[in-house]
């Protein structure tokens, strides 16, 4: 998939390019808002990541001609924290927005979700190697060992392996699980991880939830570094 | 124009004075006039009578003629007294007018009655000076009938007056002058410690906050007014080294993992490293950075809070269900640790959930740091009489008393050398103070030895 990232800061857009291509995506980068319109409205992108401050036009310029126009979905970058800004973007017709600086799962979530359109599916069995999980009787078996979980620990896992493969951050994880929406200094979703992972990888040759340091957490059969 | 308040209060003063002056003056002045005016009417009055009085007990006009000398000798002799005394036949019989005005020989008050002030006329003479007078008739022994006419000149007493009204003017005068130079120099002298508490204001700036309004001297209507600006000061200095200690707090706060960034990349870069070095490396710089950003998303959190614009979410929420939640959230920490959470909570808070939340956690996570193993950690919320209270109370050792009152400053942290300063920011009591300050309510500490008691009070609802 296409995406067009509209950032005139040169080493973010870099690492931008690189994190989305490694992820998958096919990426353009335009250094300014004009060159960023100009593509948007020529070229056909499955979403662009727009910075509100830009030199030529502003973000909200953009925005507002490229709606005139087309409805890509966009997702905007912005540096300012105030409501107003949040709420002016989404007004123009943004479908997302992220306030730097921001963690790169965190954005990599976000234009996943932005792309899925609409909420991840509620699967009903999800087996993930050996491991298997009953979303309705809320049941967990590892190799058909039937694996005991609190409440929050079946949320937490379930969370994971609906986002198999995805780099989950703790604050995602903190929001999700727990509706905890702000960014706290305690390691809660360390320990809950280090809790599941007892439950579910110990004694297992093929280890499921992996730490991807610095990032956050993921499920998968495998992961790289690790 | 602006006017001084020294002006102000002298003119004030000068008004008064001359305002007083002109009214006594001109009541004297009245009185004066008044009984001048009574005691020659009564003098007219009394001298018409008498002298009726004795031409009746004369026989003729010719009796008259004879006894004038006795009926001039009534008038005492004044200058401005005036008779004339005429038969009816028009002859002149007395005619004593030693300053020569005329004296009018009608209308005429009947020998038979009684003569009255409201008989007495006025007129005036050649140079326009008054008269005042009457005419009456008086029945000889003879039956024959002649007319008698009493006036008096009033110049002397329009001299008189006009004398005295220049100088009660002049004394006027004088007062005002003296009024006006004594108002002056008393409202100068009166308002000297106003004087000197703007030039004590003068000499306080932004580097001298230190400096306060001299008290000693001041009079007890400005003792109020300097008191007052004196804890003012005292609030401004206290805010001026707040806010110079939470830059120089949040400068060293942000140097910390800078350095650790620098220094860390500099000694990998040194040599070749392994793969899982630079891994490591990479995911230690990304520790550092969540850490920046942890420090500007608190900081710029407090600042928001103070702006007036902030928007609470404020609904009705139900403290056991929150304060369960938060519990469960920190099961597994508390669990690590040894420590048991308890629950008891019963009452509804009107509040924003997601500061509420936040509110709490922030005091969990700190009581959790300081609480023993095989402890019990308390979540309370009680209704009282003023909203609500919600306390988070935890065993272990207690905070010293000097720490308590700094305890919720901005990066203030008890023991400046605790290593876990890389996992807390130092703000997250600052952030539960402004989280109550923004529901209008306030946080509070207790601590003994034995146990350590925050408490939030969150005030009544609106709707009970």
């Amino acid at each position: 998939m296409r995406l067009l990232v509209v950032e005139d800061e040169k080493k973010a857009g870099e690492y931008l390019k690189k994190g989305l291509e490694e992820s998958g995506f096919t990426v353009d980068i335009a250094t300014n808002g004009v060159d960023g319109l100009h593509n948007a409205l020529e070229e056909d992108y499955a979403l662009i990541v727009l910075d509100i401050m830009l030199p030529g036009m502003d973000g909200w310029e953009v925005l507002k001609r490229l709606r005139a126009k087309r409805d890509t979905p966009v997702l905007f970058l912005t540096a300012m924290d105030e409501l107003e800004e949040r709420v002016r973007g989404l007004e123009l017709g943004a479908d997302d927005y992220l306030v730097k600086p921001f963690a790169f799962v965190e954005l990599l979530a976000r234009i996943r979700t932005l792309l899925r359109r609409g909420p991840p599916r509620d699967v009903e069995h999800m087996h993930i190697g050996d491991l298997e999980i009953d979303a309705i009787r809320r049941r967990v078996r590892r190799a058909g060992q039937r694996i005991d979980l609190t409440p929050r620990e079946f949320s937490l896992l379930q969370l994971l392996a609906r986002r198999r493969g995805e780099v989950l951050s703790r604050s995602q994880i903190a929001s999700y699980v727990w509706d905890m929406n702000f960014d706290s200094d305690t390691n809660v979703v360390e320990v809950a991880i280090r809790r599941l992972r007892a439950k579910i990888d110990d004694g297992h040759e093929v280890k499921l939830i992996h730490t991807v340091r610095g990032m956050g957490y993921v499920l998968d059969l495998e992961h790289e570094g690790e | 124009m602006r006017l001084s308040l020294t002006a102000r209060l002298s003119i004030t003063f000068v008004v008064i004075t001359v305002a007083c002056f002109s009214v006594v003056g001109l009541l004297l002045f009245k009185a004066v006039s008044r009984r001048v005016y009574i005691h020659d009417q009564t003098n007219i009055m009394l001298d018409a009578r008498h002298l009726r009085r004795l031409a009746q007990e004369l026989q003729s006009p010719a009796d008259v003629v004879a006894h004038q000398d006795r009926l001039i000798a009534l008038m005492l002799g004044d200058q401005a007294n005036g008779l004339r005394v005429i038969d009816r036949g028009g002859r002149v019989l007395i005619d004593r007018v030693p300053m020569g005005y005329e004296l009018p020989t009608q209308p005429v008050v009947p020998a038979d009655q009684r003569i009255v002030p409201a008989s007495i006329r006025s007129w005036k003479d050649r140079d326009g000076n008054e008269i005042r007078g009457v005419a009456t008739a008086a029945t000889l022994q003879n039956g024959e009938s002649v007319t008698i006419a009493v006036a008096r000149s009033l110049a002397d007493r329009t001299a008189l007056l006009a004398r005295y009204r220049s100088d009660v003017s002049l004394s006027l005068l004088t007062g005002l002058l003296i009024a006006v130079l004594l108002s002056y120099l008393l409202v100068r002298r009166a308002l000297r410690p106003l004087r000197c508490m703007a030039e004590s204001a003068s000499a306080i700036t932004a580097q001298r906050l230190s400096k306060r309004m001299p008290l000693k001297d001041a009079p007890a209507e400005l003792l109020a007014l300097a008191t007052s600006l004196n804890e003012m000061l005292a609030r401004l200095e206290q805010g001026f080294a707040r806010v110079w200690q939470f830059t120089v707090d949040l400068a060293h706060d942000l140097r910390t993992p800078i350095g650790n960034l620098r220094g860390a990349n500099e000694v990998a870069l040194n040599r070749q490293r392994s793969l899982a070095e630079y891994e490591a490396l990479l995911g230690s710089n990304i520790e550092e950075c969540d850490r920046v950003s942890r420090t500007i998303e608190s900081v710029l959190f407090l600042a928001r809070a103070e702006s007036p614009q902030f928007a609470l979410q404020r609904i009705a929420l139900d403290t056991a269900q929150e304060l369960h939640r938060i519990a469960d959230y920190f099961e597994g920490l508390s669990s690590e640790a040894g420590v048991s959470i308890s629950v008891a909570a019963s009452a509804k808070v009107y509040a924003d959930r997601d500061l509420f939340r936040r509110a709490v956690n922030n005091l969990l996570s700190n009581a959790l740091r300081y609480t023993p193993r095989g402890e019990t950690i308390h979540l309370q919320a009680v209704e009282c009489e003023q909203g609500i209270e919600v306390s988070v109370d935890n065993p272990g050792p207690g905070i010293d008393p000097e720490h308590l009152d700094k305890l919720f400053d901005r990066f203030y942290r008890v023991d400046r050398s605790r290593s876990d300063s890389a996992s807390s920011t130092g703000l997250g009591l600052s952030i539960v103070k402004s989280i109550m300050e923004l529901h209008g309510g306030s946080v509070s500490v207790r601590s003994t030895a034995q146990l350590t008691s925050f408490t939030l009070h969150f005030p009544q609802s609106p709707s009970t």
